[in-house]
């Protein structure tokens, strides 16, 4: 029977990615001078999923570069070489390499084969530079003769004893060597599997008091072949497996996917990969589950020691007697790291989330967006229909219908539950925003000579999937250009009395219905002349009087930069009106804020999620409209003598000295309204693509937050109209689409004569004005 | 009138051009004005009352708006006033039967829903070239049924033509 794995191929995909995403967050986290174990078994055990994924998927280029990865990371984590900063460049070059290949083997973008090479090449040559160079923590002064072939006395007192003893050697060929200890057989039994497991390689027996037999076995087969020879005559079960001395091919053995998954309790054999003074089952299992990490051999079991003392002995204890004592020191050596780290972590005050998230491993399945949006939309439903009843409901004697409200109340409580519950489910955390800058940052700052220390804060605030996807281009630039243009090179800050290392923060925070995200950095800020005078040389209407934000937001418009150099990071100008529009395009708003020397922080505030509109209703007529709350400056009502002609046509407002363009939505619409008069109704001041307009309507009716729902779906686009959303009665209300109403205001039909911004007070007056009359 | 049309279908009954499937099947029927007509049944997704709706502005005054049906925003459009038949009144009488269009959910007004009948492939004649306010060729056949005459439409064309300004290839001023 074949099975069809391409059915899977996207599991692994999306895996693989996360998984590599992972171990770049933890690489770019880790500390050089005192790796944190968990986190290198962490990054460990990510390569090796990969390479296991790759394996079964027939992927064979990433099970290369993993299975290089890998060697080496084994033997960093094992201790048996020392992380260096090149070690950390080539994984995440490594990292690089697959995600390429990745991509390369779902969607078939090109694949650079030579960069494969050569990450390959590099990961090789670190390897085998220091398996040779540095040598192996375990190691003694005195080798001990390969097979040792020598039962312990039953009574040995202390470990120390046999300090002298043994210590396996080294083999420096990729042997592995294990011992075994087999249950009661017959001498016949016995001699076969000699002969058996002599094929795999120098096998050697002695005989234990207790009438046992032991194999000292050195091959460079892996522990199943030997399980599985040996399975032929004895009890699997019955077998304990220690394997001697892990050399530098042990990256391959089985013991990894046993102790990460558990898939495999069910076989009792118990491998242990460092010298075994874990002889005894419960011991095994113990290890087990710590994992084999880096770790294990330095924190034996208390009973490890003292297992010498019963009666069961075999070889291996007397070579591991030696090493526990080697392994003593180290510890001591580790708890005094792990003592210091914690301190030095704080000071370096990398990422918050280092710690937190590292083993919460929290269990989730994969749904497909569409499932959730279905369901999002069928709570949405349920929450109208449910605001329906209430409405019906209030009609009624509170006397006679007593258990019928209660019972509505608490429908509603519930559904109001149920609907947070179900709009979390496409919430998800800036983390996975955030958790791509730190490697870019570095990069960054590593081609522009800068030093740069990253902060973020608020990695676990949560947006809406949508918008997360989208909100990455736009911060992407928004960093780049922070380290690029914001902080300075180290002179300059030295120079500046800063210290060298520039400072970028990330930050998100809930700020009522919004999330808002700031890009702070610590750098040169913004020049307002500089800015004033390039604006003027681009031909841009500026005057002195400008204020400070309005002069900074200069930046965003199109093919501004202020960048002396044109780099390839940054400086060609395109980009921040690009920000400005992406940003715009979810509804979001960006500001600036910067003082000259002090550094910059450009403030992105976004609506929650991207099905959910902050508006403010007007009506017209006998309809209702809603207009977006974040296009909204201001709303008055004007005075008779506030409202000026042109040719005695064009209507406009006069306002805090600037005359808008008054567009009035009866007659964009064509619909019927007494109300034809502006000091009569209301203006509602619009922004939208830097335009200002006045929006003439009948009345303010309320604000309020309402479910976006799309015309087109079963309808088509309408002019002016963005969407329709559902009122709390159950009609339908159009949400009027703002750039596209300033633009029709424009046609001559319905009114204009452009806005000229004479003068330049606050731009920015806050929403401040409250309707005058509600309806 | 009917009579006229009855006449001339059996007349060009011979001439028929080949109908490229087959018109039989369930069909539901409805009245508006004084004529019946009969739409594929499995078109129909619900018949409900007539709700208010939100009209629409610079759309054709047949497209009487949009409706909140169970959190989808459906469009209704009045066939009385788009073919000039019944008197245009809305009242809790007022039938909407809402069509479901290959995932396009759309509501049509209508006079009064009458009936569900089977149909046969004899009994279904061709149309004759007419001017009609309706294009011909959105008509599938007509059926005679109880002597009466039934115009068959398919209701998914129909409602998918520019005429009907329903879909976006229109530009609506």
């Amino acid at each position: 029977m074949t099975i069809d794995m391409s059915q899977f191929y996207e599991v692994f995909f999306d895996e693989a990615e996360e998984l590599l995403a992972e171990a770049e967050r933890l690489l770019l986290g880790i500390d050089m001078e005192n790796p944190d174990a968990e986190d290198l078994n962490a990054i460990f055990r990510a390569a090796h999923s990969i390479k296991g994924g790759a394996a079964t998927f027939g992927f064979m280029d990433m099970t290369e570069i993993t299975h290089v990865l890998e060697n080496l990371l084994d033997k960093i984590r094992k201790n048996e070489m020392k992380l260096t900063s090149e070690h950390v460049d080539a994984f995440l070059a490594a990292k690089d390499v697959l995600k390429m290949e990745l991509d390369g083997h779902r969607l078939a973008t090109a694949v650079d084969q030579e960069q494969v090479a050569d990450v390959k090449m590099m990961l090789k040559s670190l390897s085998e530079a220091g398996g040779v160079a540095i040598a192996p923590v375990p190691t003694v002064s005195e080798p001990a003769p390969v097979p040792v072939v020598e039962p312990m006395p039953e009574k040995q007192p202390e470990p120390k004893a046999a300090e002298q003893e043994t210590v396996p050697e080294v083999p420096s060929d990729g042997l592995n060597r294990f011992s075994i200890v087999l249950p009661e057989i017959t001498e016949k039994d016995m001699s076969n599997l000699q002969s058996e497991l002599g094929l795999l390689g120098d096998v050697a027996v002695s005989k234990q008091e207790n009438g046992r037999f032991v194999f000292k076995l050195v091959t460079d087969s892996s522990q199943d072949d030997i399980v599985s020879i040996c399975s032929f005559i004895v009890d699997p079960d019955d077998l304990v497996i220690t394997l001697a001395k892990a050399a530098s091919e042990t990256n391959s053995e089985p013991a990894v996917p046993k102790a990460e998954s558990g898939s495999n309790a069910d076989s009792k054999v118990k491998i242990h990969e460092e010298v075994g003074y874990g002889l005894f089952e419960d011991e095994g299992k113990e290890k087990e589950e710590e994992g084999y990490g880096f770790f294990a051999p330095f924190q034996p079991h208390p009973d490890a020691v003292a297992s010498t003392l019963i009666g069961d002995d075999t070889v291996a204890t007397e070579a591991n007697s030696g090493k526990v004592e080697v392994a003593a020191e180290v510890k001591v050596e580790t708890v005094a790291a792990a003592s210091a780290d914690p301190v030095e972590k704080k000071n370096l005050g990398r990422r918050e989330s280092d710690k937190a998230p590292a083993n919460a491993e929290t269990s989730s399945i994969r749904v497909g967006v569409e499932k959730v949006d279905q369901l999002i939309n069928l709570v949405g439903e349920l929450v109208i229909t449910q605001a329906m009843i209430e409405q019906r409901i209030s009609n009624l004697d509170p006397v006679h219908h007593e258990l019928l409200i209660n019972s509505v109340g608490q429908l509603t409580r519930n559904t109001r539950d149920l609907q947070e519950s179900v709009m979390s489910i496409r919430m998800m955390p800036m983390d996975f925003v955030f958790s791509r800058f730190p490697r870019m940052v570095r990069d960054l700052a590593a081609k522009l000579g800068k030093k740069v220390e990253f902060v973020t804060v608020g990695a676990a605030t949560e947006l809406d999937k949508g918008l997360i996807e989208r909100i990455v281009d736009p911060l992407t630039h928004l960093v780049r250009n922070s380290v690029d243009h914001g902080i300075e090179t180290p002179d300059k800050r030295k120079a500046a009395g800063k210290s060298e290392t520039g400072v970028l923060t990330l930050s998100a925070t809930h700020k009522g219905g919004s999330i808002v995200i700031e890009v702070t950095d610590d750098g040169a800020g913004l020049n307002r002349d500089k800015l004033l005078a390039k604006a003027k040389a681009n031909g841009l209407t500026v005057s002195e009087n400008m204020t400070d934000s309005e002069v900074f937001s200069l930046i965003f418009a199109p093919g501004f930069s202020t960048a002396e150099v044109v780099t390839d990071v940054s400086g060609r100008g395109v980009g921040m009106d690009v920000v400005k529009r992406n940003i715009a395009a979810m509804n979001g708003v960006v500001e600036i804020r910067s003082a000259l020397g002090y550094g910059t922080t450009i403030s992105i505030s976004l609506p929650l999620t991207l099905a959910i509109l902050d508006g403010m209703s007007v009506s017209l007529g006998n309809s209702l409209y809603v207009v977006p709350l974040n296009l909204i400056v201001e709303t008055l009502q004007p005075r008779a003598e506030d409202i000026k002609t042109v040719t005695g046509e064009g209507r406009m407002v006069h306002v805090r000295g600037e005359y808008l363009p008054i567009i009035a939505l009866h007659s964009i619409f064509n619909q019927r309204t007494d109300i034809i008069e502006p000091t009569e109704g209301v203006l509602v001041l619009l922004e939208a693509d830097g335009k200002k307009s006045a929006l003439f309507v009948d009345r303010l009716v309320g604000q309020q937050q309402v479910v976006i729902k799309s015309l087109e779906t079963n309808f088509k686009k309408v002019p002016g109209v963005s969407g329709a959303t559902i009122m709390g009665d159950g009609s339908v209300a159009l949400i009027l689409d703002v750039p596209a109403l300033i633009q029709m205001g424009q046609t001559p039909n319905n009114y204009l004569t452009g806005a000229i911004p004479f003068s330049n007070h606050n731009q920015f007056i806050q929403n401040q004005a409250m309707p005058k009359e509600l309806s | 009138m009917s009579t006229d049309i009855a006449t001339n279908t059996t007349n060009t009954t011979n001439t028929r051009v080949a109908s490229s499937r087959s018109a039989a099947g369930e069909y539901l029927t409805f009245i508006l004005g004084d004529e019946s007509y009969g739409i594929e049944i499995l078109k129909v997704q619900e018949i409900r009352g007539y709700d208010a709706v939100t009209q629409i502005a610079n759309t054709p005054d047949f497209i009487k708006g949009v409706v909140n049906l169970r959190g989808k925003i459906v469009p209704i459009v009045d066939l009385r006033i788009k073919f000039h038949l019944g008197k245009v009144e809305y009242d809790e009488f007022t039938v909407v039967i809402i069509l479901n269009l290959g995932g396009r959910v759309v509501g049509i007004v209508v006079d009064g829903v009458s009936d569900v009948m089977a149909l046969k492939e004899e009994q279904i004649r061709d149309v004759p070239s007419l001017v009609t306010s309706i294009d011909t060729k959105y008509i599938v056949g007509l059926a005679t049924v109880e002597e009466q005459m039934l115009i068959l439409v398919d209701i998914e064309q129909l409602m998918n033509s520019q005429e009907m300004a329903l879909v976006d290839a229109v530009a609506v001023h």
